[in-house]
């Protein structure tokens, strides 16, 4: 089962690296295949090791293997290391299976364009980078893959280059995760310098040993990486910037895998977050904020890639939530479900636009529901799964998550119960506002006029991937029924301990009051649909809202005024004088010294023979005084 | 030994070589540069004279007989290069011939 | 009695060399200059004579003050009028610098026979009478210093066939 996860492991990066020497000698749909087949061969590694270690002893459910030593330097080492346990099968099955899906979807959503070849090679990196991310067995491996996904998500949201905006938005997500990148590097310092180990038991076993101060940072390091990679506050600007990108990247990069890398890092080191439970509950706080401000935003946005790329930040509130109390069963399980409905219900937009030929405003959708009819469905599907409404797979984990908030109590616990509680009404009233505006309601003349008639909702490639997504988005959350069967939470449960877990009765009272909330946004958006009008009236509030609370501004003031004025202030004063002058001085300098000591040769021989004259007298002194 | 002692032979030597640099180094005529040069090499060549017979070592004497033959061989190139230039129409005079200026 | 003459003659061959080494370097007609040197040589063979060097004497005037000032003498000739050298000048810094460096070097010299005087240029080796006879030197040539020798022969074929490249008619292009 190792050879599994190693064939999981390198199977996509063999693909990618095949797809770039192949070059242009290659079509672009084999490009395409190769991407496909070599993620669906990894879901396969991910298969057998996930079974095998099913069928392995509960005890011995944490395989290492190591290829070679990366690095040594005296006693530290960093091996090349994969670590196979619980966790780590389960995010493997979620990347390669969720990526091998949209891969696929993707043959047909990037027909057409010009650099195809370019775009698989690049997917097929990003699968590597994540598998290579959640495979890892020590923190610097760690580091590299988010590096990597971080490289691939830059590569891939300025895909189409030609658009400053999208390169714009590339250097922007680039930027604001290299702020996380840094922290969470020191954060890795910091542990090297204390413990001297950055495998991952080496370090949870030392944590004790750890002086508060020390661990604390770690934590906080470790959380800083975390947000950004998350997109939540403070660094989430950057996630809305990146709907540049292609549709099919959005799904797998922003919404099912990369974004959810931070949550995965709260669970794999909550032996590092559990010793600094302060920074553990800021984590959660910043979540429920999250989830908070982001379903709001989403109330006013008209790109349909925006509306559902701020779901996932709220979304993602909920598993930082969820993983900051301690209830990491249910955060990974969140994960799980959202990386189903959110790609379905991202790809579902896709086929909307490609449909529509590149429109991605809703007030220039409606009534798509007769045109597409599939699509909708899927659509409708993936809207429940996010709302929460039974026995979709949305219910089962974010309830779990809400109602672990209430288990853990406190004041901690109530603020952020009532934050979730709240967040299940926005959940509600803005899923269905989008699905209301794009597919009810009278078919607008714009849908009218550009629709692709005649070749259907979209190719197969794209289609069946959304269905089989469909129902993964109805069913996988049956894999926890509380108080029926719940294999998913004892699975994880192995490798991180739930702190908290909610009882039977909790979890069903507070489902029946997240589902009502749920339906009550509901209502509530379908009233504000009916009277023709948005859900949010006050016009202060919605600039405000518009404005995304003012976040960018902020940051631009804070941040790229000052670094701006300060490049400008260093070259005028550092670097055009200092640095260019003095190489241009160099060059004339040297000429100048040249021509002074040019003059020495007079050509008169005369001169000549006075020097030699001296030169001698010289040469004597010398050897009379040796001597 | 009659006579002054060695080391006045020396001296001797050693003002005739002055004598035959300011020459080499004030005059402008190939020609006289040619003499004064003639005059340092004999200045050397009784250095090494006195010196023989100071050690009583014959090598001396050896030594200003190799000097007298290259001397000699020198002269003649070198008038032989003074007449070149006279055959050229070139002006004989020492500063006239820069090139060797950079 | 011998002593003093010894002197007497050491005295007026130094003058002799002095002031025709002067004459050399200052008169303006080069054939005068070639005549004074000629003077020198023989003083300067006079000197050879009292430092027991027969034989280089014997060298010096035939070779020398015979072959090689005749040359000049034949060069100077032939120049005729263009080998007037009077005292032109130059710049005064390279005047300055010359006898500078030429006083530098002669007080330099001074000084350091000075110093050495009392433990080296007293008391003269002992010779016998044929020190500095032909014989004495051949012999040396051909055995210890048989190298030099030969090496003075090359010397002299290349400053042969130099003197008879040099002498070359010029070829019609090269007109002044």
């Amino acid at each position: 089962m190792i050879a599994g996860a190693w064939v999981c492991l390198l199977s996509p990066f063999a693909g990618a690296v095949a797809i770039t020497l192949a070059g242009q000698r290659v079509s672009r749909r084999t490009a395409g295949w190769i991407s496909i087949l070599t993620t669906f061969l990894a879901f396969g590694g991910a298969l057998v090791a996930f079974f095998g270690l099913w069928a392995t002893d509960p005890s011995d459910r944490e395989q290492l293997s190591t290829a070679y030593t990366w690095l040594a330097a005296g006693d530290f080492e960093v091996q090349l290391q994969i670590l196979l346990d619980t966790l780590s099968s389960t995010m493997m099955l979620i990347v390669s299976g969720v990526g091998g899906l949209i891969i696929w979807y993707s043959l047909g959503y990037m027909e057409g364009d010009d650099e195809e070849r370019r775009y698989f090679a690049y997917m097929s990196l990003f699968v590597f980078a994540m598998l290579l991310l959640v495979q890892s067995g020590n923190f610097l491996l760690l580091l590299a893959g988010w590096g990597l996904v971080g490289l691939a998500s830059y590569l891939l949201i300025g895909f189409w280059h030609e658009r400053p905006e999208a390169v714009a938005a590339a250097k922007k997500a680039f930027v604001m995760n290299a702020i996380g990148d840094a922290t969470f590097a020191l954060g890795i310092v910091l542990l090297v310098w204390e413990t001297g180990t950055l495998e991952y038991f080496g370090v949870f076993e030392d944590v004790g040993a750890l002086s508060t101060t020390t661990v604390n940072l770690v934590a906080l390091g470790l959380l800083g990486g975390a947000v950004a990679k998350s997109a939540q506050i403070p660094l989430q600007t950057w996630l809305p910037d990146a709907m540049e990108g292609p549709t099919p990247v959005s799904a797998l990069i922003h919404a099912a895998t990369m974004v959810t890398a931070g949550v995965y890092l709260l669970v794999r080191a909550s032996p590092i977050f559990e010793a600094a439970s302060d920074v553990q509950h800021l984590a959660a706080i910043l979540g429920a904020v999250t989830l908070l401000v982001a379903g709001a935003i989403a109330l006013v946005q008209w790109d349909i890639k925006r509306v559902i790329a701020y779901s996932t930040m709220s979304q993602i509130g909920y598993m930082f939530l969820g993983a900051g109390i301690g209830a990491y069963g249910y955060a990974i399980f969140h994960l799980m479900t959202h990386a189903f409905f959110k790609a379905l219900l991202f790809m579902s937009a896709g086929l909307v636009i490609h449909h529509l030929g590149g429109e991605q405003d809703i007030r220039r959708m409606g009534g798509l529901r007769r045109v597409m009819p599939r699509t909708h469905v899927a659509f409708l599907v993936g809207s429940l799964a996010l709302v929460g409404i039974p026995i979709f797979s949305g219910f089962w984990s974010k309830d779990g998550i809400i109602s672990s908030a209430r288990a853990t109590g406190g004041a901690l616990g109530w603020s952020l119960w009532a934050a979730a509680i709240l967040g299940a009404l926005l959940t509600g009233a803005y899923a269905t506002r989008l699905y209301l505006t794009v597919f009810r309601g009278e078919e607008s003349a714009f849908a009218k006029e550009h629709a692709h008639v005649g070749h259907g909702e979209g190719p197969r490639s794209m289609l069946v991937p959304v269905g089989i997504l469909s129902v993964l988005a109805t069913i996988g959350g049956l894999v926890v029924i509380p108080g029926v069967w719940e294999p998913f939470l004892t699975w994880i449960d192995e490798t991180a301990e739930s702190l908290v877990m909610p009882t039977v009765a909790e979890e069903y009272q507070i489902s029946v009051l997240a589902v009502a909330l749920g339906v009550a946004g509901f209502y509530v958006a379908l009233r504000a649909f009916r009277a023709g009008r948005q859900v949010v009236t006050n016009s202060g509030v919605w600039r405000v809202l518009e404005h995304k609370l003012y976040f960018d501004e902020l940051y631009d003031a804070l941040a790229y005024r000052p670094a701006a004025a300060l490049s400008v202030v260093l070259r005028r004063n550092v670097e055009e004088p200092v640095v260019e002058r003095s190489l241009d001085e160099i060059g004339t300098g040297t000429i100048q010294v040249g021509g002074e000591v040019a003059r020495t040769q007079s050509g008169l021989l005369r001169s000549y023979a006075i020097a030699i004259a001296f030169a001698v007298f010289v040469l004597v002194v010398v050897f009379v005084a040796v001597r | 030994m009659d006579g002054p002692d060695v080391g006045w032979y020396l001296i001797l030597a050693a003002i005739l070589f002055g004598i035959g640099s300011l020459g080499v180094m004030l005059r402008r005529s190939p020609l006289v540069v040619l003499l004064s040069l003639e005059i340092m090499l004999n200045a050397a060549n009784l250095t090494l004279i006195a010196f023989a017979r100071q050690h009583g070592s014959l090598s001396g004497q050896v030594f200003a007989l190799a000097v007298m033959a290259v001397a000699a061989a020198e002269v003649a190139i070198g008038l032989g290069l003074i007449v070149a230039m006279a055959r050229r129409r070139i002006v004989l005079d020492v500063d006239e011939a820069r090139a060797l200026r950079g | 009695m011998g002593n003093v003459l010894v002197w007497i003659i050491w005295l007026l061959a130094a003058a002799g060399c002095l002031a025709t080494g002067v004459a050399v370097v200052s008169l303006t007609n080069p054939f005068y200059s070639a005549l004074a040197l000629i003077g020198n040589l023989a003083s300067l063979a006079v000197l050879f004579l009292l430092l027991s060097a027969e034989f280089l004497a014997a060298a010096q005037v035939l070779v020398y003050a015979g072959a090689v000032m005749v040359m000049f003498l034949f060069v100077v000739a032939y120049l005729g009028g263009r080998a007037d050298a009077p005292w032109a000048g130059g710049p005064p810094l390279l005047r300055t610098a010359a006898v500078v460096a030429a006083a530098a070097l002669l007080v330099e010299v001074v000084v350091v026979l000075g110093l050495a005087w009392g433990d080296n240029l007293t008391d003269p080796a002992d010779v016998s009478g044929s020190f500095g006879s032909p014989g004495e030197v051949g012999e040396l040539f051909l055995t210890d210093h048989l190298l030099a020798f030969e090496i003075t022969s090359i010397v002299l074929l290349v400053a042969a066939v130099g003197g008879v490249v040099l002498g070359t008619t010029p070829e019609k292009e090269d007109a002044a």
